[in-house]
């Protein structure tokens, strides 16, 4: 059974970012993530870039990256839509890692955002992208720790597709 | 005068400092300090924000950043979130030849623009343009001594000198010189050392 509450949803997605090893979040929020946020914001051990674009973020991840930190980047699908050239260019000509978490609107039983929830996928895959649809709160922290080592060993990114139900929010 | 010469200017004056740029500027400036601490970027716009990304990483070192107008232009929206984390250790230069010059030349908006008015807008402390040689290199120097994220921006001559040596420098094989320079000098491991390390 699925915890409803979006703070502890935030709570157990943070901590298993952590046990992966990341230390540098960029974030352009969901309403639905907002919880998460607001828990990396408050989180110490975690250096956390609120952005402007998702597309900057890639940049900035990447600078990060090749400094030493493991990075992540919370967004929205339409969020990645608008990184793809970053991630092209950038990411995959340079072969740098990051974990995507990427929020998925428009996903199976997601009201509105059809279009957006219909290409998510197919453009994750066109870019090579390995992608994970996480929907249980007791696969979060296997799965992030997984997508990490993946990402970290290809040298490319990983996306996480995050549910409402892992989110903790209807 | 050509953003070449003004590099020439600044380039004992950086040091160590981690340094990134794109088109034509990164040929330019591993001319005047051939380093593998300098990062070559392809992505239009990116530069300020992977050079962000590694003032953040690592506040006591110096980075610069060599923009463009027309990547200037594109990254707007970065330039917030910049300004928001303020990394006294970053120097954002900004060379305007009000042109696209990788891509053939055709005129950018920068003529009717204020870059120095947009970074201000966007939060930067501090952004100046500079008018001659000697403001520039005065504007570099202040920026890193007194540890505050500056733009410098500069209206430059389109074009480059006859005899500017190649980059004979394959991107990948840049980034991995850069990471181990990185680990080198910082002193710290960064890249994973891989699987067939623990066989």
């Amino acid at each position: 059974m699925a915890n409803e509450d979006p703070i502890a949803a935030a709570a157990l997605i943070v901590a298993g970012l952590k046990k992966a090893g990341i230390d540098f979040v960029a974030t352009l929020p969901d309403e639905k993530m907002l919880e998460v946020i607001r828990a990396v914001e408050k989180d110490r051990e975690l250096k956390h870039v609120p952005l402007c674009r998702e597309e900057e973020g890639i940049g900035i991840c990447a600078g990060a990256y090749l400094a030493g930190k493991k990075t992540a980047i919370f967004m929205q699908n339409a969020g990645f839509l608008n990184s793809c050239n970053a991630l092209t260019t950038t990411s995959l000509q340079l072969q740098i890692p990051i974990l995507m978490l990427i929020y998925y609107a428009g996903d199976i039983g997601d009201r509105g955002f059809t279009t957006l929830g219909a290409v998510t996928e197919p453009v994750l895959h066109a870019l090579g992208f390995r992608s994970y649809v996480l929907r249980k709160q007791e696969e979060i922290d296997e799965t992030l720790r997984g997508a990490q080592i993946l990402a970290d060993d290809s040298k490319k990114p990983v996306a996480v597709l995050l549910t409402k139900s892992v989110l903790g929010v209807d | 005068m050509q953003r070449y010469e003004y590099l020439k200017l600044i380039a004992a004056d950086a040091k160590d400092a981690l340094c990134v740029s794109t088109g034509w500027g990164s040929r330019e400036w591993w001319a005047v300090r051939p380093s593998d601490g300098n990062l070559k970027t392809r992505t239009l716009g990116l530069v300020s924000s992977i050079a962000a990304g590694l003032a953040i990483a690592l506040p006591r070192r110096k980075v610069i950043a060599i923009d463009g107008d027309g990547a200037f232009l594109m990254n707007l929206c970065g330039l917030p979130t910049i300004a928001q984390q303020n990394p006294g250790n970053l120097i954002h230069l900004l060379f305007d030849n009000e042109i696209y010059e990788a891509s053939g030349g055709t005129a950018t908006a920068s003529r009717n623009s204020d870059a120095v008015a947009i970074a201000k807008g966007a939060g930067y402390k501090r952004a100046l343009w500079v008018r001659s040689p000697e403001e520039f290199r005065g504007a570099f120097v202040k920026a890193w001594e007194e540890n505050e994220l500056t733009l410098i921006a500069v209206k430059v001559d389109p074009g480059q000198p006859e005899d500017l040596p190649p980059l004979k420098l394959d991107e990948i094989e840049n980034k991995y010189r850069f990471m181990r320079y990185l680990e080198a000098t910082e002193k710290k491991g960064i890249l994973n050392p891989g699987f067939d390390s623990k066989l």
